[in-house]
């Protein structure tokens, strides 16, 4: 176990708790679990059930960015409920190349792992991509982990933001 | 609403701790008060040994009982929460430990804690809503609050076993 990976946790809980809003603390979780596993990049998609969509906010925390439920190895991770480990995402059925050709970025590795509320219903899916000579089992641990922990803080969160919405319907 | 707010300050405060019996105690003082209970306590398991342990349960002390005991045990069991408005009409309640204690159980309700393995790794008890017997809504929001705390339970209790 990489010892430090868990004990940096509570304070990065600190400042997450002092978030209000999904749109906030998105960004928060994905630079620090991008850090810890030294990926380089974090995305956290968000499932709303409502419209079979996932969708994550871009770095500045304002525009999202929103993607059918079924489509790429986070759409898998969706369905088999469990993490997901390629690295080799080129070879694998669920992985989209279309988006590395339309950004020109290439993923090398991948790694995800679902988030679920209290009643065992998936409300995000974390996924990082390109670590240096691939993601191992340590990281799938602590995804799995990670995923569990930070549950709780996001749920309480998605239920605010449900509340707030129905404010704003009223 | 308030007691979701609640539950984020009280979350503020869990995290300050890092020590098993303070976060157990913090933990048992907020699920009293979500559902306006008279008592609780927070059941560890230990696989290995086959027991579920509490160093907090107000009034009486430690217990320890075995994996398939009592109303607890049923829930480590069964991997779910358990209502009991009528304990003494219960086969599964433990009646010698009220006898043990003087305390009298009128109503409990039970909430499995699972850590990240999916695995029970505590059960939160409580004993006496005030008033009232348990309902769906108290369920609801307990289970809500055992996956709110399963993070940082399980970081201190994966912190203490090294």
């Amino acid at each position: 176990m990489k010892d430090n990976r868990y004990m940096k946790l509570t304070e990065f809980a600190k400042e997450l708790l002092n978030k209000r809003s999904l749109e906030e603390g998105l960004p928060l979780i994905a630079k620090y679990v991008k850090d810890v596993i030294d990926a380089q990049r974090c995305s956290i998609f968000i499932y709303d059930d409502e419209n079979n969509e996932l969708w994550t906010t871009i770095s500045d925390g304002i525009d999202k960015i929103v993607i059918p439920a079924d489509k790429g190895i986070v759409g898998y991770t969706l369905k088999v409920k469990k993490p997901v480990v390629t690295n080799d995402p080129y070879s694998h059925e669920a992985f989209l190349s279309k988006i590395d050709h339309e950004t020109g970025f290439i993923t090398t590795s991948i790694i995800t792992a679902p988030i679920f509320d209290s009643n065992r219903n998936i409300i995000g899916i974390l996924e990082l991509l390109n670590k240096e000579g691939g993601f191992d089992d340590e990281d799938v641990k602590f995804m799995i982990f990670f995923a569990h922990y930070i549950s709780g803080f996001l749920e309480l969160l998605k239920s605010y933001l449900k509340q707030e919405d129905m404010h704003e319907k009223v | 609403m308030k007691k979701y707010e609640h539950i984020a300050e009280f979350g503020k405060k869990l995290i300050a701790f890092n020590e098993v019996e303070s976060v157990l105690e913090l933990i048992a003082d907020e699920a009293k008060y979500l559902v306006d209970a008279d008592r609780c306590s927070i059941f560890i398991v230990e696989s290995e040994d086959k027991i579920l342990w509490t160093k907090h349960s107000d009034g009486i002390g430690r217990i320890v009982l075995g994996l398939e005991t009592g109303v607890v045990g049923a829930t480590y069991d069964t991997k779910s929460p358990q209502i009991v408005n009528d304990p003494y009409k219960d086969e599964r309640f433990l009646a010698n430990i009220d006898k043990k204690s003087g305390y009298m159980t009128k109503n409990m309700i039970t909430i499995p804690i699972f850590n990240s393995k999916r695995e029970v790794m505590s059960i939160m008890q409580l004993l006496n809503k005030k008033g009232a017997d348990f309902d769906k809504a108290d369920l609801d929001l307990l289970t809500f609050f055992a996956n709110y705390v399963s993070g940082s339970l399980e970081l201190v209790l994966l912190s203490e076993e090294r």
